[in-house]
């Protein structure tokens, strides 16, 4: 579904992703840790589009389609779905009307009809329960003096809403309490299908007690530098990045 | 000179000093720093005709709803069906006449009038005017809706001229409803209100100002307050080639209450410049103002801010706050705030800020599938609605958000 070949990328004169290979398959959950400023959310927002990082190297393949060449909504459109590590706050547009204005974007891009009033009342109400979000928080303005925690459900909710092919989790269980951190997880794992693929970016083995992933990397300086099975992110958690990064030959 | 033909009308003798005050100055040119950005030279070079008796095309009533209607057609003031109870419309001179205590206040008003020679021309060439009387304790369930209307086939200069008194404890809902017809020739439309709300009364006043391309609109707006009172006032500069806004406000009572909000969309070629005073003459009382503007094409607006607070106008909290965006990397906005304070038990603060949408937001919204220009709409309409919602009177709401939402639509391309 997606592969990642010899991905360089930069802002202004810092390359912070310095050449990452990584492949994933439908129907597969790839967690990705690593020690602070490592690269993972450059990472996400290279794929998502995020035009201030310059791709210099290597190249993305998303469902058979060279992902980089598409703007962001255009990769939104073909089913990449980022849930964002700071989301952004959107004075005077509520998450309902946002999601209403992405939804018939995305179907007009797709050659489908608009849905009209009716169907999106029933769909966000289906999707409220996913991540038991309450009707009043989606009425006011998006993220706008919501709690950490909030902002984080919120995302999942667009998640829900979207439905995405590849859904990249950028440190959504940072903030959520315990509860919280279970109903997110149960609502991410709800829309896991053989169809689509997750890639979770997490610090936390927590997290990953409820999302189970089939792979976990770990990226330090721009590279993946270690991959393994879930049991690597219970080492990591026991031992931290030390033991890794020591054995690396620069 | 275009000003040359006023020299041999025959005015009496105050109407007389009001031209030569105008005439000794002339139509403002950008040497005077309060119109820097906005001159007004080029109107010398038009032959005006300066009292026009044409009858404007479409001058249909609003769609709003009134307790009362009243018309400026050209100029000229008339009112559309019959009088609600508690007000009464008469001549200045008849209103002065029963009301000499007012007269004696309205004598001493002591308007900020520096470098504003439209407003002496205005007086000089409004030989009468109305006041419109809103007697003591009147609460009118609906608003009186004045439309002011602008339509000629020879280049003409407007004066249009009103009085409101709102007596002691009334309530009133005013809608200004400026407008000239596109196919107009040009025109100069030169616009004083004076309103008074006395002690304990309140008004809330909506002005749209919707003005061809080819129409210079120059509003002086004095509102003086008294003890007790609150005004909410509007101001939404929608349309118009040359649109400059002198709203002041009056402080002459304590614990009073000043809301000023002002939404301008200025497009392609036009020109919208907002010039406000509040002036604390008086303890306890306090303002608010927030300005918001959405500059689209090659457009230019101006923001200027003054807030006075003087030496007895202690324990006043006066807060201002005007946002641009630019829409267009070819339109300008200008902005200047001004506080003068000689008292020192006071809160104040001001803030502009003039910039472009989020990128952050830009790429979330896109993030979700969203294109870019249907995401800066979107953050547009968010931005100028967030003024346009707290209009009142839903006909009227719609009818601005309407028209803004197509203007910045269009010049957005979507
Ligand atoms: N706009 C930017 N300008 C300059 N440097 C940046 C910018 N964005 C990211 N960086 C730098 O790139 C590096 C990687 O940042 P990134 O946010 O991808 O790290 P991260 O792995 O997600 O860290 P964390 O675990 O703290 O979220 C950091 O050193 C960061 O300071
Ligand atoms: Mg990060």
């Amino acid at each position: 579904m997606l592969s990642i070949k010899n991905l360089h990328a930069r802002i202004g004169e810092k390359e912070i992703l310095r050449g990452i290979n990584l492949e994933i398959k439908a129907g597969e959950v790839h967690a990705i840790m690593g020690p602070n400023g490592s690269g993972k959310s450059t990472l996400a927002s290279v794929l998502a589009g995020r035009e201030d990082y310059e791709v210099t190297e290597g190249s993305v393949e998303f469902q058979g389609k060279d992902l980089l060449d598409l703007a962001p909504e255009e990769r939104a459109a073909e089913g990449v779905f980022l849930a964002f590590q700071y989301p952004v706050e959107i004075p005077g547009v509520s998450t309902t009307n946002f999601m209403k204005s992405a939804v018939n974007e995305i179907r007009k891009y797709r050659g489908e009809e608009p849905l009209d009033a009716v169907q999106f009342l029933k769909m966000f109400k289906e999707k409220m329960a996913y991540v038991n979000i309450d009707q009043s928080l989606l009425s006011r303005s998006l993220n706008e003096g919501f709690s950490g925690g909030e902002k984080k459900r919120n995302e999942i909710f667009q998640m829900a809403v979207l439905d995405p092919k590849l859904a990249i989790l950028d440190e959504t269980d940072s903030g959520l309490d315990i509860d919280a951190l279970r109903i997110v997880a149960e609502g991410v794992n709800k829309l896991k299908s053989p169809t689509n693929a997750t890639i979770v970016v997490t610090h936390y083995q927590r997290l990953l007690d409820y999302i189970v992933p089939d792979f976990v990397h770990v990226l330090y300086k721009g590279r993946i530098v270690k991959s393994g099975t879930k049991e690597l992110a219970l080492e990591l958690e026991e031992k931290g990045y030390d033991w890794i990064i020591s054995a690396l030959v620069d | 000179m275009a000003t040359d033909t006023l020299v041999s009308i025959s005015l009496g003798k105050e109407k007389q000093a009001a031209m030569d005050r105008f005439l000794a100055k002339g139509f403002p040119t950008n040497k005077w720093e309060e119109w820097k950005y906005a001159s007004l030279k080029s109107l010398n070079d038009i032959d005006w005709n300066w009292n026009s008796s044409e009858t404007p095309t479409n001058a249909s009533s609003t769609s709003i709803e009134g307790s009362l209607q009243l018309q400026s057609l050209n100029g000229k003031f008339t009112t559309v069906g019959s009088l609600p109870n508690g007000v009464e419309i008469l001549e200045f001179s008849a209103f002065a006449a029963q009301n000499p205590d007012f007269i004696t206040k309205w004598e001493k008003r002591n308007q900020i009038l520096d470098q504003n020679s439209l407003y002496d021309l205005n007086d000089a060439l409004t030989t009468t005017h109305q006041v419109i009387w809103v007697k003591a304790g009147t609460t009118l369930p609906q608003p009186i809706v004045h439309q002011l209307l602008a339509d000629v086939s020879i280049a003409s200069a407007i004066q249009s001229k009103l009085l409101i008194y709102i007596e002691k404890g009334a309530n009133v809902t005013w809608v200004d409803d400026l407008r000239s017809n596109s196919s107009s020739e040009t025109i100069l439309s030169n616009y004083v209100q004076e309103i008074w709300v006395e002690e304990s009364a309140n008004l809330t006043f909506v002005k749209t100002q919707d003005f061809a391309l080819k129409t210079t609109h120059v509003d002086h707006t004095f509102i003086f307050q008294q003890a007790n009172s609150q005004v909410d006032m509007f101001t939404f500069s929608i349309n118009g080639g040359f649109v400059r806004n002198n709203l002041h406000f009056y402080v002459d009572g304590e614990n009073v209450l000043s809301n000023l909000n002002g939404l301008y969309v200025p497009g392609n070629n036009e020109f919208i410049d907002s010039h406000t005073v509040v002036d604390h003459r008086k303890p306890n009382s306090e303002s608010n103002e927030l300005y918001k503007g959405v500059l689209l094409g090659n457009s230019t607006g101006v923001f200027n801010g003054k807030i006075f607070v003087r030496p007895d106008a202690q324990k006043t909290n006066a807060f201002q706050s005007c946002k641009n965006v630019l829409a267009s990397d070819k339109a300008t906005m200008n902005t200047k705030p001004q506080l003068e304070i000689w008292a020192d038990d006071v809160k104040c603060s001001h803030g502009t800020t003039t910039g472009q949408l989020s990128d952050e937001a830009l790429f979330y919204m896109r993030s979700r599938g969203i294109s870019e220009e249907a995401a800066k709409t979107l953050l547009m309409l968010a931005f100028v609605q967030q003024v346009i919602d707290k209009v009142e009177i839903p006909e009227l709401k719609e009818s601005i958000s309407d028209r803004v939402v197509a203007k910045i639509q269009q010049a957005l391309g979507v």
